[in-house]
């Protein structure tokens, strides 16, 4: 080991026990080195066993887990082995940590400042005043304006992204070798997360801290990381330079993620490339490599012998037999085929002036507008995609058009009549037509019903058939959502997310609706899936004649499935436009920052200078 | 469906490909009652509720029957756990104690179980109707449920039914509030929004969707509140407002036998022992629920 390698693991093993007693292991064998002031990525999707490496790193596995073979080396003493006062010493002095989600991560009753604080007495800081100037030095460092009065504040004062600042100023309070941050921006919007990022490659610069990023996203690590390591089913299966994984990636998974990121400068109507079935099931994995079933290129050795992470050429290694011996780049994914789908026909589903406030009881509570007049139209066959920020309105604009919600005000026409506020009787009627997806695919199933029941429900509601006519139906819709028929009998749990998925599509299906909301249906699902959804539904719009609404944040692909988008903020529509039109011309400033914060898969050097970023929403 | 899409089928459903080499079809209840925990709890109850049911055959006197012996020890002929101050036996008193017992917690408990959860449905369907059942839950719980059992008994005198009344009342604001909070979390879910977009009418939505996935902490609360109501029934006899004497009650029995403590302290451990029994047994139960709920 040199004096530039900070962090050895060698042959990490993880296990979790699941509640009926059998072994689940989360990562196997997995092997790195990050060298001091280094930045890498750890990426993949969910069940990689990614959130497991970083957190076996420190040993904060949660539950049941615990580390079965395999050795993490902080300048020479192993973690995996040290004692609970060793690791106490380690923990935030030498290795700091960035948590997913800051809404949840700061404690509500404790100042922003106090937060810091603790950290600073837990590592020996006896003087109050030379604390709070640290403290205060901190939040100015992470770019929280007018530190010295906002130390005094509580969490619920702080945004989202400056919540995650805090965090990020409390772990790096005790000035540690190593800041660990697992997805430190899934949960917060584009161009925030734009802002973070850069926060982090500053400090990393500056302080010399080395970084070692989770995430599932690609546009992230080409974004923030000099070193990749991609891993797959508890395995690391490729590790090298960013800029030579994402150009050239030697394993067949990588290649596949990659080009299963939207683009965002792919027109519209071209269909995501997606890697066929689901990400591997941990408790049934045996020897062979984990993406076998999944993979184009697999060979008989393959399922037989796990591969080990081999170096191919320069710095990159990577978990392939047959890479060893490739030496041409792999073939090029078949080039996104165009959607085939007929030109849009007369308008169905029109809203004018649409508005909504959400508040309690009494004049007094009425908040800020949800939705504050949004007019849009829908035509027979047409997608609308609709792009915004969390808080623009957009989930409640997918239920006031699909009647979850009654509008406060303003009016919706489904062909030509007035439904804004229908009788009971036609309500009914308008439900039959307009149907919904929605975003979460674990909360939107009854957890109790089976599949098939949760299929037949709307069937039932509707008095659609007789018992044996609606069993037929249940078994057509599941095909037609790309399922076999035979998992009606079965509970949602023992379904993937993408499969959810399709059992909440096949429901929103049941009763033959002309138009589709589709509230965020892919954002909860991995890049690999994610293009199978949206490949189904395009394909049910081309079959069935559907008109879809569909809602995100992820721009790129958005253009993709949709003829036309609208883009909201604060609960208008900014602009509406053609997808090419609004993604290649933007009119609106917030626009413009949307897009240039959208994080592309693409290495720093490959990609052309985006000189406005995020100045527009400043 | 080849025409679907090309992606789909190149994908087989996962579900189909690989089977779950165990899959839970168990229901959860049925895997918490398997515990050892649950089952010492079940054998408890068992065995005190087949005692109460077996005890015309089990005891060898009427509970009411005088013998001329009082205050006999145990292992007197006849008389296996004595006698007491009025010469009556103990063992058909304490069995025939958990026959009275039982009759009145079967009864009461459900019927509690029952009432409050109708007001929370009253309250789940109108914010207006939600107040008032709120403010009728408040005034039973602002009763301490000793000064509610005293009122009620003075209003209807000691007896069978006030002690059954007072268990119930003190009963439903427990079962309400316990739904009603599990109707609001359920209600603000997705599959409920999705179960209403579907086209499902209020009422079905409330009893195929929102109940079956609220009542999980109702099925813990019924063991609970059999254990409460074994005590509040106990407390009532002791105080000597509860069924009238010379019926037997666990109660009834155990309050008999406080002056002769000292003296003659096997008059107090049938009952003790039996209402323990029954309150570790039901205890054991609610508690193997509870953990297997939560999971």
């Amino acid at each position: 080991m040199t004096a530039q390698e900070l962090l050895e693991v060698r042959d990490l093993g993880v296990e979790f026990t699941a509640p009926d007693g059998s072994p689940l292991r989360a990562v196997r064998g997995v092997s790195f080195t990050l060298r001091r002031g280094e930045t890498l990525a750890v990426v993949g999707e969910s069940g990689s066993g990614k959130s497991t490496t970083a957190l076996a790193l420190n040993r904060m596995l949660p539950g049941t887990g615990h580390i079965t073979g395999g050795t993490v080396r902080l300048e020479g003493r192993d973690l995996a082995t040290a004692d609970d006062a060793e690791l106490r010493a380690v923990r935030g002095a030498r290795i700091g940590m960035v948590f997913q989600d800051p809404m949840t991560a700061l404690n509500p009753v404790l100042t922003a400042g106090r937060h810091i604080d603790e950290v600073l007495r837990a590592h020996g800081n006896r003087d109050k005043a030379a604390r709070r100037a640290r403290t205060v030095e901190l939040l100015d460092r992470v770019g929280i304006p007018d530190p010295h009065r906002r130390a005094d504040d509580y969490p619920h004062q702080f945004s989202g992204g400056q919540r995650q600042r805090i965090l990020i100023a409390t772990a790096l309070a005790a000035e540690p070798d190593i800041l660990l941050a697992d997805e430190p921006t899934t949960a917060l919007d584009a161009t925030v997360q734009d802002q973070i990022l850069t926060l982090l490659g500053d400090l990393n610069r500056e302080t010399g801290t080395a970084l070692v990023l989770i995430t599932h996203n690609m546009g992230v690590v080409a974004r923030a990381c000099e070193r990749v390591l991609v891993m797959y089913g508890g395995t690391v299966v490729e590790d090298g330079p960013t800029a030579e994984v994402l150009t050239r990636p030697r394993h067949p998974y990588t290649a596949g993620l990659l080009a299963a990121v939207p683009r965002l400068a792919t027109p519209s109507g071209t269909r995501l490339t997606g890697i066929p079935g689901s990400p591997p099931d941990l408790t049934l994995l045996g020897d062979g490599c984990a993406f076998a079933d999944r993979c184009t290129l697999v060979e008989d050795r393959c399922r037989n012998a796990t591969p080990p992470l081999a170096r191919v050429t320069g710095d990159v290694r990577v978990a392939c037999l047959p890479a060893a011996g490739r030496t041409e780049p792999l073939p090029a994914p078949a080039p996104p085929a165009r959607i085939d789908r007929p030109a849009p026909g007369a308008v169905v589903l029109e809203a004018d002036g649409l508005t909504k406030t959400y508040g309690g009881r009494g004049a007094r509570k009425r908040g800020v507008p949800a939705l504050d007049g949004v007019s849009l139209t829908l035509a027979e066959g047409e997608t609308l995609g609709i792009v915004g920020e969390s808080g623009s309105g957009k989930s409640t604009l997918a239920r006031v058009l699909a009647h979850a919600h009654t509008a406060d005000g303003g009016t919706l026409r489904l062909r030509g009549e007035d439904v804004t506020r229908p009788s009971r009787r036609a309500l009914h009627a308008v439900r039959r037509q307009v149907q919904m997806v929605f975003q979460d695919p674990y909360a939107s199933l009854n957890p109790r019903m089976t599949v098939g029941e949760i299929v037949a429900e709307p069937l039932i509601a509707f008095g659609i058939g007789d018992r044996d006519a609606r069993r037929e139906r249940v078994a057509e819709l599941l095909v037609l959502a790309g399922l076999d028929p035979a998992v009606a009998g079965r509970h949602p749990r023992s379904f993937s997310g993408g499969q959810r998925q399709r059992i909440g599509i096949a429901r929103a299906l049941a009763p033959a609706p002309s138009v589709l909301i589709c509230d965020e249906p892919v954002s909860a699902l991995d890049v690999s899936v994610q293009a199978q959804i949206v490949g189904l539904l395009t394909d049910l719009q081309r079959d069935l004649g559907l008109s879809l609404v569909f809602i995100a944040h992820d721009l790129a692909v958005v253009r993709q499935v949709s003829h036309r988008i609208a883009v909201m903020h604060r609960g208008r529509i900014v602009e509406t436009g053609t997808a090419d039109e609004v993604c290649d011309r933007p009119r609106d400033p917030y626009t413009r920052a949307l897009l240039a914060a959208a994080p592309e898969p693409v290495p720093p050097a490959a990609r052309p200078e985006r000189v406005e970023k995020t100045r527009a929403l400043a | 469906m080849t025409q679907t899409t090309d992606l789909l089928t190149a994908a087989p459903p996962p579900a189909a490909r690989k089977p779950r080499a165990t899959p839970r079809s168990r229901h959860p209840y049925r895997t918490a009652l398997s515990t050892a925990r649950a089952r010492t709890g079940l054998v408890l109850v068992g065995l005190v509720v087949l005692a109460g049911l077996l005890a015309p055959l089990l005891a060898g006197h009427g509970p009411t029957d005088q013998s001329g012996q009082s205050l006999a020890g145990p292992g007197t002929p006849g008389h296996l756990l004595g006698t007491d101050d009025l010469g009556r036996d103990l063992l058909s008193r304490v069995l025939y104690g958990i026959r009275t017992d039982l009759g009145i917690i079967a009864v009461a408990v459900p019927a509690g179980a029952a009432l409050g959860c109708l007001l929370a449905l009253v309250a789940a369907a109108h914010p207006v109707a939600d107040t008032v059942v709120q403010r009728v839950f408040d005034l039973l719980l602002a009763f301490p449920g000793l000064i509610l059992a005293l009122a009620v008994t003075a209003i209807l005198g000691p007896g069978r039914i006030p002690v059954v009344l007072v268990i119930a009342l003190a009963e439903v604001p427990v079962f309400g509030r316990l739904l009603r909070g599990g109707v609001l979390v359920q209600r603000e879910r997705e599959y409920v929004t999705a179960a209403r977009v579907g086209g499902g009418s209020g009422s079905r939505v409330l009893v195929r969707h929102i109940l079956p996935n609220a009542a999980d902490p109702l099925v813990v609360q019924i063991a609970v509140s059999l254990t409460v109501a074994v005590f509040i029934e106990g407390a009532m006899s002791f105080l000597g407002v509860g069924v009238r004497p010379p019926q037997p009650t666990l109660g009834a029995v155990l309050s008999q036998s406080m002056p002769y403590l000292a003296q003659a302290p096997q008059f107090a451990a049938g009952p003790l022992i039996t209402v323990t029994a029954l309150v570790l047994g039901l205890s054991l139960i609610a508690e193997a629920l509870n953990r297997e709920i939560r999971r």
